[in-house]
């Protein structure tokens, strides 16, 4: 377990400014409330993974030892051979609470987001304003219950003028991987 | 050998024509390059005739003739040796008129009563045999004679040294040094040019080497006896720098350093996209819009726009009277 190092610490900033947009301020700067003396959050690679925890959780962790140590706090992602940075679904709650670009699946489309199929027209039921193309968004269901997110294909002003079957939102991560990729995650 | 008109020898593979002249000159370039391939083609025609003459060897690839002995003589490819000038001894020599006497090869040694070489390895006469040495009276007290002798020894070897040395310098500056002596010189080639000679490794260079070959061993260096004086290798791989997992009682002053400085970068360099204008213009003219109001409700009476027309309609005696 080490913390990120710059380069890793610009990828996932990144790549959570998609979703969170200047909410990631209150991402990093969020305080904790568990633990003795809590601090605030923070984040750390272990085994290709980045994790989100609290500064207490993660003292408390240093006296594992690294190859017996499975997970830490919250696996937001991990960083690929090639250098990249992915989000994994687990990241869901935090992105979900702090996204700043939303999309609601009518009830019967529901499943087929979360089969791993990617949103059409058809399935979209809202979606905020000043949604702009490649942004990431948080697919939520009518009741409010987050499902997946990914990233958007069309802005909202192309969404309403696309056609039934065009993709609106590409899939990257859903809720029924907890039970496809159960090995994986 | 002498063919039909030509001069040819095998050894170099080569015919001459000594009667060869252009009978007119040819006018142009490609005719003379057709004439001289044609007399080429005639001559190279020659020497393969008398080539086949040859007696030939059977071997795999077909027959083998081996070819005579070039009979063209070439020139000289070096130059004639110069002659060198006469050594110390030489001059001391001839100057005293000493000859040079013949050795035999082997001597009578006395001590061990046997024919021993003269020079060389176990050699007769040798001075370091002698287990005994007489003191003399000009031996001081405490000096070991032995030992004395061996430096005596080292000594004459170090200025035997210094005379060949000085020897050849002075021939190499006459152009008469010996040639095993010349290639063995890298500062001065024969042939090719100075590139050629590799250079004297510096000294950054012998320890970044050093380094390198230190590395290569099972455990990269560490425990390698090192010569006095040599310093331990500068570790010149990429270096990575990690921060501290825990630091005090969570985050450390670095690493929060280190976040806030690319939120800030990332959070300029999209300032543009998180300031939605469209917004900002509507949310300025709302504000303006109730400033204004709030403006005049305060003061009713200074409004301009609402204020009735103050003109009188009383016939007044500025009318112009004719």
């Amino acid at each position: 377990m080490r913390p990120l190092d710059e380069k890793e610490t610009t990828l996932v900033f990144e790549k959570l400014f998609k979703f969170v947009g200047p909410n990631l301020k209150h991402i990093i700067e969020r305080p904790a409330v568990e633990g003795p003396d809590p601090g605030g959050y923070c984040f750390r690679l272990h085994k290709n993974r980045v994790y989100y925890a609290s500064e207490s959780l993660v003292r408390r962790a240093t006296s594992i030892a690294r190859p017996k140590l499975v997970s830490l706090g919250l696996p937001i992602g991990k960083i690929t051979k090639s250098g990249q940075f992915r989000l994994t679904i687990h990241s869901l709650d935090l992105l979900a609470a702090h996204a700043r670009n939303k999309i609601w699946l009518k009830p019967a489309a529901e499943m087929t987001f979360l089969y791993g199929n990617s949103v059409t027209k058809s399935m979209l039921a809202r979606i905020t304003e000043n949604t702009k193309a490649g942004d990431g968004v948080v697919v939520l269901s009518m009741s409010d219950l987050s499902l997946g997110f990914g990233v958007a294909a069309r802005s909202t002003q192309d969404c309403r003028k696309a056609e039934t079957n065009a993709v609106v939102v590409h899939h990257q991560a859903d809720n029924g991987e907890y039970l496809r990729n159960e090995e994986e995650l | 050998m002498e063919g039909s008109s030509y001069q040819i020898d095998l050894g170099n593979l080569m015919a001459y024509d000594s009667n060869h002249h252009f009978q007119s000159v040819p006018s142009s370039r490609v005719e003379l390059v057709k004439h001289c391939l044609e007399k080429g083609t005639e001559m190279v025609q020659a020497i393969a005739d008398s080539l086949f003459s040859l007696p030939s060897t059977e071997s795999r690839d077909g027959p083998v003739v081996k070819l005579p002995a070039p009979t063209t003589k070439l020139p000289r490819e070096k130059h004639l040796p110069k002659p060198k000038p006469p050594t110390k001894w030489e001059t001391f020599a001839k100057m005293k008129g000493i000859k040079k006497r013949k050795k035999n090869k082997r001597v009578w040694d006395e001590q061990t009563s046997s024919w021993k070489r003269t020079h060389g390895y176990d050699r007769a006469n040798d001075d370091r045999d002698i287990p005994i040495l007489d003191a003399k009276s000009t031996d001081e007290v405490g000096v070991d004679p032995f030992a004395k002798r061996n430096a005596e020894k080292k000594e004459r070897v170090k200025k035997q040294e210094k005379n060949r040395l000085d020897n050849l310098k002075k021939a190499a500056k006459a152009g008469a040094l010996p040639s095993h002596i010349q290639l063995a010189a890298t500062a001065l080639p024969i042939t090719g040019t100075k590139k050629d000679v590799p250079k004297k490794a510096s000294k950054d260079e012998l320890e970044s080497v050093a380094g390198m070959a230190a590395t290569s061993t099972a455990s990269g260096g560490k425990f390698d006896k090192k010569l006095p004086g040599e310093k331990p290798p500068k570790h010149s791989g990429k270096h990575r720098k990690f921060l501290p997992v825990v630091e005090g009682k969570g985050i450390g002053s670095k690493e929060k350093q280190q976040t806030e400085k690319i939120l800030n970068q990332l959070l300029s360099k999209s300032s543009h996209e998180i300031l939605d204008v469209n917004k900002a213009v509507t949310m300025f003219n709302v504000k303006k819009e109730k400033q204004r109001k709030r403006d005049k409700d305060a003061n009713p009476g200074k409004s301009g726009k609402l204020k009735p027309n103050k003109k009188s309609f009383k016939k007044t005696s500025t009318k112009k009277k004719n």
